[in-house]
């Protein structure tokens, strides 16, 4: 308990870690100054303004789909044949889009919470996940350099405790600091579209969504901060996770890629971490395979594979687990000088 | 009374792709016996501070038998560790963090009361600037931070390595009565320098390290004793006659500027009636004891030769020590190797 008292006492006493929280309001603030100085509640006549259009919107949509089923039929009138159908009026069936136009796709400087605490959320994720890594990179490598581990071990000589301490010190600290900010943030946003905009359609299914979001979110940041500190830990330095991810990159992201779309690899995207990623955060990600349809010309094949949000967090959850472990293998036995 | 510090057979090799093996200890012992302060002498690279990481479970040793305070190293270190306060090499802090915090944290983690930083910040000289940052402190100071820490747990074992290292007249003082102190409060010091006077004045013992191996352990005076060729200085009106005179005695005399050396004196009486008798009236007649330094350049075969610059590992290889426990002090003395003058 003391060890991880000093240890989040050294971790927030740490520069980069300080630096990186000013951002973190810095952005916060310009965003949420900008957002409510060009944001302003509708006007009475501006909704009812808005609604007429999104209902008019909702019209056309309306109107268009039933003339496609008419030229299918065959009964379309001549003076529209004119006109674009796609072959397949499921197409632009308004019943299975996935939104109809709102009312709030109609306000100018509006600022509805609703639309775009989706956005801003994944924005705030993506600076946490960002903040953890190079949190949890910085710290143990300068904490190995420095000789600070040296130090601890003088005093502590287990080195399982003294790692573990860190790491868990580490991970509580991103995540606690995450769940304040994302609170914070979003509550401000809320707040702003209450005060100067408006709410938008916040009901049960929208706050699932948005919460399902923020988990998964806080879980990529909880396991970008283990990964930062494993990869620095086995590197003995910052910059060896910094490298690593630069490398995998390059090397896999871009490099490999281009292999395998010049071997013709099939579905090369399930092989890449930026897709379980996406699938893990978005609960489904849906990606193209250009072999599947080689040979198929009547446009009856489906080319596309979707990677779900279980599968991924298990890629991601296994890899972070196997490099920390490694981690913890190598420094339990390392020469620390 | 057991042994607060035995090693036996130490071995450490360091690996690296580009310049492969290196034997840093080889089959090294040590034995600190409780309320020694124990001087821990090499040249540089022969070993010492690796000796004291693995000691410390900081390096993992290829072979040998380590004890601290009765614990096995570094098994059963966490055991004992709150009654060993050491320093490895300079030790580094974080700069951001003044020395009041450094040592809190530190006493924190080792559950240690806080109100120990002041008393061990007091002693080393620190207290008025303990609120500055570690960043602005000069190397003394930074050193004097390093034995506050290793102080801090009131150790039954100090483990010191160059705790002068950058310490001013005044600080190499203060630290020699600090650790004659300790030594009379019951702590075991064990000791590394290169400042061979100053180990001269406190140790009550030492151990010899070269390229890894022990060419030298006991008590300073019976070490030195070993080296004591009983040569005496002479000074006398006219040195070329009395070479002569002494000669012509049985004594080995020689000849020196404004002085003589005479060896093998076991009376010196008979030096001064010799040349006495001869109407030579002495002028001073001095024993000359060899010195920690001269028998540490000797035993570790660092003396070098003028105007031939000496490379770190040009020293004595020992043999490998005996495994009855004997120390041979004559072992391997000579085997310089690199410079032919
Ligand atoms: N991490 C390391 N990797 C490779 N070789 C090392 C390492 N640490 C020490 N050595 C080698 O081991 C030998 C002993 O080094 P050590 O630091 O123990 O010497 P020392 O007696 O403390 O010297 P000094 O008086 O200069 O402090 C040296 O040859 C050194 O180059
Ligand atoms: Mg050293």
């Amino acid at each position: 308990m003391n060890l991880v008292r000093a240890e989040l006492e050294r971790l927030s006493a740490r520069r980069f870690v300080q630096l990186m929280v000013v951002l973190l309001v810095l952005a916060f603030g310009i965003t949420a100054a900008t957002t409510l100085a060009g944001s302003h509640r509708p006007t009475a006549t501006e909704l009812a303004e808005a609604q007429r259009q999104a209902a008019e919107e909702r019209r056309n949509l309306e109107v268009i789909h039933e003339q496609c089923l008419a030229r299918e039929r065959g009964v379309l009138p001549p003076e529209q044949a004119d006109q674009y159908y796609p072959p397949n009026c499921s197409e632009v069936d308004p019943a299975l889009r996935e939104r109809l136009p709102v009312a709030a796709d109609y306000l100018v400087g509006v600022f509805t919470f609703a639309t775009e605490a989706r956005p801003l959320l994944y924005f705030l994720i993506a600076f946490l996940v960002l903040f953890g890594f190079l949190v949890g990179a910085s710290y143990i490598g300068a904490d190995l350099n420095s000789g600070g581990v040296v130090n601890l071990l003088l005093w502590r000589p287990r080195r399982m405790t003294v790692l573990g301490a860190k790491l868990g010190t580490l991970l509580g600290g991103v995540l606690a600091l995450s769940l304040v900010a994302s609170v914070v943030y979003l509550g401000s946003f809320w707040f702003i579209g209450q005060a100067a905009g408006q709410p938008g359609h916040l009901d049960d299914q929208f706050w699932r969504s948005l919460g399902t979001l923020w988990g998964r979110g806080l879980v990529l940041v909880v396991l970008a901060t283990a990964l930062g500190f494993a990869i620095a830990t086995l590197g003995r330095h910052t910059s060896a996770a910094l490298g690593a991810v630069a490398a995998y990159l390059v090397v896999w992201e871009l490099g490999a890629r281009l292999v395998f779309e010049i071997l013709e690899v099939a579905r090369p995207d399930q092989l890449m971490l930026s897709s379980h990623l996406a699938a893990w955060l978005t609960g489904r990600a849906e990606f193209w395979d250009n072999q599947a349809c080689a040979g198929v010309f009547d446009g009856s094949c489906d080319g596309f594979y979707a990677l779900t949000w279980a599968p991924a967090l298990v890629v991601l959850v296994t890899l972070t687990a196997a490099l920390t472990a490694a981690a913890f293998a190598l420094f339990r036995r390392r020469d620390l000088i | 009374m057991s042994a607060v510090i035995e090693i036996e057979g130490l071995r450490k090799t360091f690996h690296s792709l580009r310049h492969g093996r290196r034997v840093a200890v080889d089959g090294f012992d040590l034995l600190v016996e409780p309320g020694q302060i124990h001087g821990f002498l090499g040249p540089n690279g022969s070993g010492k501070t690796t000796t004291l990481r693995a000691l410390l479970g900081l390096v993992r040793a290829d072979a040998g038998r380590m004890t601290v305070l009765g614990a096995r190293s570094p098994e059963q270190l966490p055991r004992v560790s709150g009654r060993v306060g050491a320093i490895v090499e300079s030790p580094q802090f974080f700069g951001n963090f003044t020395a009041h915090r450094t040592l809190r944290l530190l006493a924190r983690a080792g559950g240690v009361p806080v109100s120990r930083v002041d008393e061990v910040l007091t002693q080393v000289g620190l207290y008025d600037r303990g609120h500055e940052r570690v960043k602005g402190y000069s190397l003394g100071m930074k050193q004097r931070l390093a034995v506050a820490s290793a102080l801090l747990k009131d150790p039954e074992l100090l483990i010191l390595d160059e705790p002068a290292n950058g310490l001013d007249p005044a600080g190499i003082r203060e630290m020699r009565d600090l650790m004659r102190s300790l030594a009379a409060a019951g702590v075991t010091v064990l000791v590394s320098s290169h400042i061979l006077a100053e180990i001269q004045l406190i140790c009550d013992h030492v151990t010899i390290i070269s390229r890894g191996r022990r060419v030298a352990a006991g008590r300073v005076d019976e070490v030195l004793a070993g080296f004591d060729r009983h040569e005496f200085l002479v000074r006398v009106a006219e040195p070329a006659r009395a070479v002569e005179l002494l000669g012509a005695a049985g004594l080995t005399a020689t000849a020196h500027d404004d002085h003589l050396t005479v060896a093998d004196v076991t009376d010196p009486t008979l030096v001064s009636r010799t040349l006495g008798e001869q109407g030579l009236w002495v002028g001073e007649l001095t024993p000359l004891r060899p010195d920690l330094e001269s028998v540490f350049l000797e035993l570790t075969g660092t003396a070098g030769h003028p105007g031939v610059p000496r490379q770190v590992d040009d020293s004595v290889l020992p043999d490998r020590p005996t495994r009855d426990g004997t120390i041979d002090l004559d072992a391997g003395v000579g085997e310089t190797r690199g410079v032919d003058a």
